[in-house]
């Protein structure tokens, strides 16, 4: 299981230097819907489950809160990736919130890829409170993909590579 | 349109200015007169009767109005010369509590497409456009583009100008989403790379009608005040995907773009997959709003779970 080992002493040496550029760690938000997904990371947590450390899980309200703006700054202020979980269709607890997000996340992730991002850089997905192995598998599964992919580069002024 | 359409036109759009302001019906009308330059036009605004023979009406009346009425309509009741463009923008407006019908008196034009001054040949927003003639007016000054369309004015690269089959209009998109997505980050990337912010695309825009704009939200912060792509991506995707859902698909965004940033690729691609993923209606063709963002069906499809 890719768990974010600690490092130990040996490895802060001539380890790290020589793996250095290929030990990539992600870091990935994720926004979680207070009523069911940050429920089910916190029975996750409960139940001693571990995943990656690489997560850093944001609780917002309801998924309908996530503002596509949000998911564009977090790219730029250095977020690899991006994850949404709200409560599945039909158990918002503000009745209409997922389903507001799911129009508006879909067309949005569309306009992404449009535009050349990485489709698994932005995820959705609905998790319940009570799918603690759904979370955990989700960010085993997320944080894979994006270490395979690398750092994003969003192009910011020290990202030579872009600004021409 | 040959030239004694666009002079039987410009007379006609003269006259019905001229009694507008005269009879006081309209405090302004908005319209188009000659520019310094031949073949160059500007949009004008008129409130004296004396001063309607200024108005022209021909091939190069290049700007859409509609945006135009908000600025006057504190003056009172405002005359707007619309063709499909404007007439979209302006029920766009009122679709957005913008504006109240009453609040604007259309003389709605036949349009065959306008040319670009510079190259004689027709718009690239004229190309794309499915409605020539005002879908909403007042009255009309002359005969649909149908009965007065006629084979001179016919640009070969037009085509057949009255039907644009939606593979015509999302040509630009088609061809964008067949391309690997690293040339598609490429693509966009350089085109960000040019923008240099002047907020053109946002002041041409009949959607764009926010009282404070998010760019402007300093104390908010969401857009950086640095030139860079990061910060040029994330206001051209904001703009985007504020407007997608309402776009009228008029590209006055992309004429009025001075770094010639493909805008509405961008826009196209909101409203192609709005359209095919909850059969989204053309924005602007009624007064209702529709927007298809503003809504949501039990049954809308899920690409992710």
């Amino acid at each position: 299981m890719p768990v974010n080992e600690a490092p130990t002493a040996s490895a802060a040496t001539a380890a790290t230097a020589a793996t250095a550029a290929t030990a990539f760690e992600p870091t990935i938000l994720a926004f979680c819907c207070h009523w069911c997904t940050y429920s089910g990371a916190d029975l996750a947590g409960l139940n001693r489950m571990s995943y990656p450390a690489n997560v850093r899980v944001l609780r917002v309200p309801c998924s309908g809160r996530v503002n596509p703006q949000f998911v564009l700054t977090a790219l730029n202020k250095g977020c690899d990736g991006v994850l949404v979980c709200g409560c599945h269709p039909g158990d918002c607890h503000y009745v209409s919130g997922n389903y507001f997000a799911r129009r508006r996340l879909m067309a949005f992730k569309r306009l992404l890829e449009f535009t050349g991002l990485e489709p698994e850089r932005f995820q959705v997905r609905w998790i319940s409170g009570s799918e603690a192995g759904k979370f955990r598998d989700t960010v085993i599964e997320v944080c894979d993909q994006i270490r395979a992919l690398g750092p994003y580069r969003s192009g910011v002024s020290d990202d030579v590579s872009l600004n021409g | 349109m040959s030239l004694s359409t666009a002079e039987a036109l410009t007379d006609a759009l003269r006259e019905e200015a001229r009694r507008l302001l005269a009879e006081g019906t309209v405090a302004v009308v908005v319209g188009w007169e000659a520019g310094r330059f031949p073949n160059q036009t500007t949009p004008a605004f008129i409130s004296d009767p004396e001063q309607a023979q200024r108005l022209v009406y021909g091939d190069y009346c290049v700007n859409t109005l509609a945006k135009y009425a908000l600025g006057e309509k504190a003056a009172g009741k405002v005359a707007v010369c619309v063709r499909g463009c404007d007439s979209r923008g302006i029920n766009r407006m009122i679709a957005d509590n913008q504006l109240l019908r009453d609040e604007v008196y259309l003389l709605g034009l036949p349009c065959s497409g306008m040319k670009d001054p510079a190259t004689g040949s027709l718009l690239m927003k004229c190309r794309t456009c499915t409605e020539h003639d005002a879908v909403t007016y007042d009255v009309l000054l002359g005969p649909a583009t149908a009965a007065g369309h006629d084979g001179a004015s016919a640009d070969s690269s037009a085509g057949d100008s009255e039907h644009v089959s939606d593979e015509q209009r999302f040509t630009a998109v088609l061809g964008i989403e067949e391309m690997a997505p690293e040339k598609r980050r490429a693509l966009f990337d350089a085109a960000f790379n040019k923008c240099i912010r002047c907020y053109a695309c946002r002041k041409s825009c009949p959607c764009c009608t926010c009282r404070e704009c998010f760019v402007d939200q300093l104390r908010a912060g969401w857009q950086g005040k640095q030139n860079n792509l990061a910060e040029n991506r994330f206001y051209n995707i904001t703009r985007v995907f504020h407007i997608g859902d309402r776009c009228i698909e008029c590209g006055e965004c992309e004429r009025a773009c001075p770094m010639g940033l493909p805008l509405m690729a961008l826009n196209r691609k909101m409203v192609k997959d709005l359209k095919s993923l909850f059969n989204a209606d053309d924005a602007g063709m009624t007064e209702e709003n529709s927007a298809a963002l503003g809504r949501y069906d039990l049954g809308d499809l899920e690409e992710f779970m």
